[in-house]
Formats: structure tokens, sequence, C-alpha cells
């Protein structure tokens, strides 16, 4: 049962952010709405006052609150399959949302721990030899029941102390950076985000990101660095292809054009065909670029609410003009490295310019 | 040779698609017949049935998140027929990736 543990552990965290994300759209998106207009309290930061707009907030605050229950359900759901899912929702629900009951908020770490708990647990259940009388009511019953005791008390009583400290400790640091060491974390975010486009090392950053926009307070700062960053490898690519004529062909072109609309939406793969056509002149343009842009986002405090990319989240976040400047000052940097770097096209690889050279 | 295969990445809007391109297109250039059924952010889609997985010679799962309908391969499962990869090395080298599962068919 443990044989591939470290693979089926990423597959099972995976699983979960896959249906985690789209919760957190829809959360973030109408929480973002619903402070357009909002005026702001010294005490509770931006408040909305508009009765409209405090019911979308309703309806943001509705995907939140059931974005960790999503998470720990389907981690769940990856070890222990359908029985797995009662528990991991309702024990995702009580890590997240029962604070005013004095039970503490664990936010993505809760989900994490219990998700997996539970879904090994239930695997397990799932082997127990038992009478068929008993064997039918399994799944309804006795699976739900006595997983959702087992790992409600002890994460009750035991797990939720641990994890709340820690969950505390990462809140209070990373929700005080200023200056200088949140212009390290903006850097590191940007660096990781352009180094693979897309693949573990983007996703890693994602993850830490998103996970962040689940601690009590929600952070949405990295996010927001994180977001501008993404953009910045494709719309680079896309625009240096058309403005260094001599050094992309029609083709970079042709793919250039896609690239700089995948960037626009938020898709750093955009940027993929023009590091494996060219990786070591691709690469340090767009990490350096994209590093600049987000290094700029923490610094200046831009927030973003959803875990999705580009200009099309430029509305669901804290100030899209500062959102929106980042990414151009990051995309213009990132330009401007990969032009330089970019060796011109070599002439002679025309043969009818080398025929003609020849004559 | 014939290859079935399911693509499922995390987010579900990029690699999922380019692993199925990635798929068809090296499928094409070797002439050999084939079936990929993604499972991105809209769930199922060119799902494989019965017959053709028990018709294939081989199954790849480029796949990064658990997939449903995982049973459906049980039986070639235990034949040793199906290979398992990351979304990400299907699309890094489209021709590794078919070597290594035809390879499973021997």
């Amino acid at each position: 049962m443990f044989k591939n543990f470290g693979k089926d552990l990423l597959k099972a965290f995976n699983t979960g952010v896959s249906y985690f994300i789209p919760v957190v759209v829809v959360g973030g998106v109408f929480y973002a709405f619903s402070l357009l207009g909002a005026t702001a309290d010294s005490t509770s930061g931006m408040v909305a006052t508009n009765p409209f707009m405090l019911n979308l907030q309703a309806i943001g605050n509705s995907g939140l609150k059931v974005m960790i229950p999503v998470l720990a359900a389907y981690i769940a759901y990856s070890f222990g399959g359908k029985p797995a899912l009662a528990p991991g929702f309702v024990l995702g629900y009580l890590a997240n949302n029962m604070a005013d009951s004095g039970i503490t908020s664990t936010g993505f770490l809760g989900a994490m721990f219990l998700g997996v708990a539970v879904g090994y647990w239930v695997k397990w259940m799932k082997t127990w030899k038992v009478s068929k009388t008993i064997h039918t009511i399994m799944p309804i019953l006795v699976m739900p029941i006595l997983t959702t005791f087992v790992f409600g008390l002890l994460y009750i009583y035991i797990l939720a102390l641990p994890l709340g400290m820690f969950m505390n400790w990462l809140t209070v640091i990373l929700g005080n950076l200023q200056g200088g060491s949140a212009a390290v974390l903006g850097i590191v975010i940007g660096l990781m985000t352009a180094f693979d486009m897309g693949g573990p090392v983007n996703k890693a950053a994602s993850t830490f990101t998103m996970a962040l926009m689940t601690t009590t307070p929600a952070l949405y700062i990295p996010n927001g660095a994180f977001r501008v960053a993404v953009a910045i490898p494709p719309l680079a690519c896309g625009i240096a292809s058309f403005i260094a004529r001599n050094k992309y062909d029609d083709a970079d072109r042709q793919i250039g054009i896609s690239a700089i609309f995948m960037g626009l939406i938020g898709i750093t793969e955009g940027a993929i065909p023009f590091a494996v056509k060219d990786l070591p002149h691709t690469l340090p343009g767009i990490m350096i670029g994209s590093a600049v842009g987000a290094c700029l986002a923490m610094v200046q405090g831009v927030e973003c609410y959803v875990p999705h990319g580009g200009m099309i989240v430029a509305f669901a976040t804290n100030n899209i003009g500062l959102y929106t400047l980042d990414m151009a000052i990051g995309t213009f940097v990132a330009v401007f490295i990969l032009i330089i770097m970019k060796p011109n096209l070599k002439k002679n690889s025309d043969p009818k310019i080398a025929e003609r050279a020849a004559a | 040779m014939k290859i079935v295969a399911v693509c499922a990445c995390t987010v579900g809007i990029a690699h999922t698609y380019m692993a199925q391109e990635a798929i068809q297109k090296e499928c094409e250039k070797r002439s050999y017949e084939y079936k990929v059924e993604t499972q991105g952010g809209y769930g199922i889609e060119n799902e494989l049935d019965e017959d053709d997985i028990d018709s294939a010679d081989v199954v790849l799962l480029a796949i990064a998140i658990g997939i449903e309908g995982d049973e459906r391969f049980d039986k070639k499962r235990e034949e040793g027929k199906v290979l398992s990869l990351d979304p990400a090395e299907v699309i890094a080298d489209p021709s590794g990736a078919i070597d290594r599962v035809i390879a499973l068919a021997q």
C-alpha cells in the first residue's frame, strides 16, 4: 500500500488542487468585485457598504468557505475513492470554518493532512474482512462515521495546535514582509515562474501562493506577484519576435501571436516553443523579466484574488493600474534582454542568399 | 500498433491538450492507430470505451492527477501494457514517450 507513496502523494495533491482551483476562482472573482468602490476602514481593511456589493461578497465568501473542504475531499478521493469524499468534505470544513466554535483554522495545511490521512484510512478500510450485512452498510454508515470520528478528534485534540501555530507563524512572517524581504520573495516567485513555464517549479510557486490565500487572515500579495509573473514569459517572447525582425523568423512570429494572447490570458506555457527552440537565449530574459515584475508587485502590495493570471484577471486585483504597470515593466525588461542576447538569424541558412553571395 | 491514451493535468487547460496533440501528431507520423481521451477542466472528452481499450496494444496515461474511470485499465495493467507519465514529459519528448510505451507491447 505504501509502495509508491511519494508519487501517489503528489498525484493526490494534484487531484485535490485540480478540483479546488475553479472554486477559488469563483470565490476570488466575486470577492474582488465586491471590493470595487469599497471604503477603506482602518481596522478591517476595505469594507463594502453597498447592499448589492455585499450580496456579491456573500457569493464570494461562499466560494472561499467551500474551497478548503473541496481540496481535502478530493485529496482523500485520490487515495480512497468515493467513500473518502464525505469525511473529506466534512473534516475539511471542520479544519477551516469552525473558528467560531473554537476549532483552529489551518487552511491548506489542515486540508492536506486530513485529506491524506482520510484517504489512506478509507483505502485501508476497504480491505477489511467483514460479514455480508456489515459490508452493505460500510460505505454509507461505518466508513463515514468511523473515519470522521477518528480524524475529527485527532484534528481537534492533537493536530490543530501544532498546525495552527505553524500557519500563524507563516501568516505573520509573510503577511508582514516589507521592503527588502518582500522584494526577495517577489524575485524568487518570478524566477520560479519563468524557470519551467508551467512545469513543476512553476507549479510549486503557484501552489505556495494559492495556499497563502487560505490562511487567516488571507494573504493575497504573493499571489498578486505570481500572477503578474505568469504573463511575462509569453508576452515577452511574442513581442520580441515582432520587434527583432532579424533575430526571429516568420515561423517564430506565427507562434508569437498566440504567445501574446496566451500571456494576456495568463498561460505561461505560451513561451515554451521559444524556450524549446533556443533555451540559453530565452530563459535568462524571461526569468529576469518575471522576477522584476513579481518583485515590484510584492513591494507595492499588489493583491490578486483569483488563482489565475494575465490581464484578464486585472479587475480581480486591488490595483489594476499597478498590476498592469508591473506586468508591462517586467515584460519590457524581458524583451530588452531577449533581444540583446539573441543572435541574429544566420544569413546563409537561406540557400538563395548563399547563392547570390557566392556569385 | 494501436495506442490509446488519457491526458490529464492539474489545471486542465493547457498541458492536457498539449499532451493530446503531441501524442496524436507522433502517432500520425508513425502511422499508428490511436485514440486519445482527455480529462481537463471540462471532464472526460473523447472517452475510451471497453472496445477501444481491449483492441489497443498499449495504454499511455499522460496524467498528473487521479483520473475518472481508472479501473477501465486494470486488465491492461495486469498484462503490463500500461505506462504512466507526467504530461510535461510527453510534451517535451513525444517520440521518447511513444517509444517507451510501445516497448511494452513486446
